[in-house]
């Protein structure tokens, strides 16, 4: 069976984001490099079809970061869910260049393994870490996330392959989930068939063991907010969640729907995928006990592991500005 | 002198007086109440819209304080618009572009017509390519001879030194980390992955034939309301490929030819302290939206006396056919049922809610590839 392959999140920083960092730096950081929280939201995976050759055009697995991510109020726009994260901005290149970024990751994924073991929580699942250093003179932002993700050991396989949510779901139920998630988005969720009719019942994953109890495993489908839209990969999210599904329910395999239906026209057909999952042979020993290890340094525009910068003068510098001005 | 010019329109913004009046037939202005109404009905139909508060210190009493403005995020733009000159030629390839989401309205008949169907982008648009802008003329000067010559005199460099305002990615060596994770993680997708079977791309690595590279960009897309002119302004904020911010030059690339130079600038944005923002310029949107509301409403007032004539919506034929939808349906469905004309009262023409249905529509001439008109691009 093939080994699922998860998009990895791509970060988005909105320019309003660097104007905040800008304010917050002179204002409140000053020269403290201490680590702050902030939040970032990302919505499900969208594809475009390209009206010239009619292709489907997959846009990428965001997770995007704008000008109220420092605000206190945790709120996320509209059809997006939130995922917190850690923020450390460095006063100097050479600092940031030095940081242990080794200890940083493994202490943000400590965060997250002790959330799903201590807290059997999954509103930490998506946990980013962002380290920055601001040149404000030069409007130049280097930066660098990191989503962490464990490694399944061994990896979970796809059964078959994924398929269309339809193929597997009535049009009426995906409708009754994609109504329940246009309300309020939820960004892991479980589904199960009320009893003796066509509709579907949500439940968050925290009540995985009363939700679950008296249902079939056959019709125990575990959902999230699927931010890739690439038809072979589900998103980044995934992963985490798998991982809290092997430490606290361990089960053969696991019916997955991922839930890419924002923003469906009346009529048209469903995107989202469905698949069934499972973890190949040697499952079992020491499973919820020891962290696994874990992945998600994101890659720079070259496609290497290192740092990307945002150079926003033209965007920022007065004179640039006024040199384009009308 | 630029930031003079901006602390003068910031002072005329503030001076000039709120537009109470409804006059959006007579001029194509609208008042801030029908701003709020349209705003609500564009985010009721398509969900992409949605309002901001903005910036609490940059608030507009004359708007409610959670609808300051509109913001659509992640827009589509598949090719740049300097490959798309449109020609006569091109006339031929236009096509009717039929709504599914608005065919409740009972027949086919909801159409509008999509030009530059079916196109190649021409072998302008290259990656390097940013339309290298020599001189930007007096506003003034807007004859469409000026429009002509300036076309004539804009040269597209090539090769990426010209630009100059590439960040230089070099600037930060060894940086690489090779020992940060032990090895290639399997069930890591890779960005290059073959394409799939089942004919979605990913937006990495689209790439067509005869050298026709897709270079998809996304624009946050805003929607303000300009007190001054007292219409609508649209603002974007664009990334590249690989989620940078574009530079100024590389927006105008998605600008049509005749506005790139003129009506479409960076200017600071309104519900934002420093926020600085590409922005097409208000002040012949009034115009442009009367008269495409006049030849609209003549439409719509036929139909609705047709209508109220026969008792019943006939299907009817010819022209009228495309504007149909959009004011049949004078409100949005789940509110009332679909208001039939009933009487001579609700022989009215156009609602000012489909203002800016119709004002996206306008945008969407002036950024072409930019898939701002959601109403056809979902």
């Amino acid at each position: 069976m093939p080994i699922v392959q998860f998009t990895p999140f791509s970060s988005l920083v909105q320019p309003a984001f660097w104007h905040a960092l800008t304010d917050l730096k002179i204002d409140v950081l000053r020269l403290s490099d201490e680590a702050i929280p902030v939040h970032g939201s990302y919505s499900a995976g969208r594809s475009v079809k390209d009206r010239e050759s009619g292709a489907e055009i997959a846009l990428g697995c965001n997770l995007s970061v704008g000008g109220e991510s420092f605000s206190k109020e945790d709120k996320a726009p509209a059809h997006s869910v939130s995922a917190t994260g850690v923020f450390k901005n460095y006063n100097t290149i050479e600092e940031f260049k030095a940081a242990d970024k080794t200890a940083l990751f493994a202490q943000v994924s400590d965060e997250i393994w002790k959330s799903i073991t201590v807290d059997r929580s999954t509103a930490q699942l998506s946990r980013f870490l962002l380290i920055t250093f601001a040149d404000l003179k030069k409007y130049k932002y280097y930066y660098w996330f990191a989503f962490p993700a464990f490694a399944a050991k061994p990896a979970w396989e796809i059964q078959g392959d994924w398929k269309g949510a339809s193929d597997e779901f009535s049009d009426t139920f995906l409708s009754a989930i994609e109504s329940a998630q246009l309300a309020s988005p939820r960004a892991f969720f479980l589904v199960r068939p009320k009893a003796g009719s066509d509709e579907p019942e949500l439940a968050p994953v925290e009540e995985y063991d009363t939700f679950f109890a008296n249902v079939n495993p056959v019709e125990r489908t575990i959902a999230f907010l699927d931010p890739s839209a690439a038809p072979g990969n589900p998103g980044w999210p995934l992963r985490n969640l798998l991982t809290y599904l092997a430490a606290l329910h361990p089960a053969t395999s696991h019916r997955v729907l991922c839930w890419r239906d924002a923003e469906r026209p009346a009529g048209a057909p469903f995107k989202s995928r469905f698949g069934v999952v499972s973890q190949g042979a040697g499952t079992g020993e020491a499973a919820s006990t020891e962290k696994p290890a874990a992945v998600g340094w994101e890659k720079n525009v070259q496609g290497k592991l290192g740092p990307r910068v945002a150079d926003l003068a033209p965007m920022m510098d007065p004179t640039r500005l006024a040199d384009q001005a009308v | 002198m630029h930031a003079i010019q901006q602390q003068y329109w910031a002072v005329r913004d503030y001076l000039s007086p709120v537009l109470k009046e409804s006059k959006f037939k007579e001029h194509g202005r609208i008042t801030p109440e029908e701003f709020v109404a349209a705003g609500d009905f564009l985010a009721y139909k398509f969900p992409v819209w949605s309002w901001e508060k903005g910036d609490a210190s940059k608030a507009r009493d004359y708007l409610p304080a959670d609808k300051q403005y509109l913001v659509t995020r992640g827009v589509p733009c598949l090719r740049r618009a300097t490959a798309l000159a449109y020609t006569d030629a091109d006339e031929d390839a236009e096509r009717l572009l039929s709504f599914g989401d608005l065919s409740a309205t009972g027949n086919e008949a909801d159409e509008w017509v999509e030009t530059h169907a079916g196109r190649a982008a021409s072998t302008l648009d290259s990656a390097a390519n940013a339309g290298n802008i020599d001189e930007i003329p007096d506003v003034d000067e807007s004859s469409a001879d000026d429009v002509a010559d300036q076309v004539g005199r804009m040269h597209i460099q090539g090769g990426v030194g010209s630009l100059g305002e590439i960040p230089d990615m070099d600037e930060i060596p060894d940086m690489e980390e090779e020992g940060l994770e032990a090895g290639d993680d399997e069930a890591t997708a890779a960005p290059k992955a073959a394409a799939p079977s089942s004919g979605v791309i990913e937006a990495s690595e689209v790439e067509v034939a005869k050298g026709n590279l897709l270079q998809v960009r996304t624009y946050d897309v805003m929607i303000t309301y300009d007190k001054y002119y007292q219409t609508p302004r649209i603002w974007l904020i664009g990334y590249d490929e690989n989620r940078t911010p574009l530079m100024p030059a590389q927006i105008f690339q998605d600008v049509s030819a005749d506005h790139a130079f003129k009506t479409v600038t960076i200017e600071a944005f309104p519900h934002s302290t420093s926020l600085q923002a590409a922005s097409v310029h208000p002040c012949k949107h009034a115009s442009v939206m009367k008269k495409v509301i006049e030849r609209m409403n003549q439409g719509v007032l036929e139909e609705q006396r047709k209508a109220f004539g026969a008792g019943a919506v006939s299907p009817s034929t010819g022209k009228d056919k495309q504007k149909k939808w959009l004011f049949r349906r004078t409100s949005g469905p789940g509110k009332d049922a679909p208001a039939l004309p009933a009487g001579e009262d609700d022989v009215e023409g156009m609602r000012v809610d489909f203002y800016l249905v119709v004002f996206l529509k306008f945008i969407a001439s002036i950024v072409p590839t930019i898939e701002v008109d959601s109403t056809t691009a979902f």
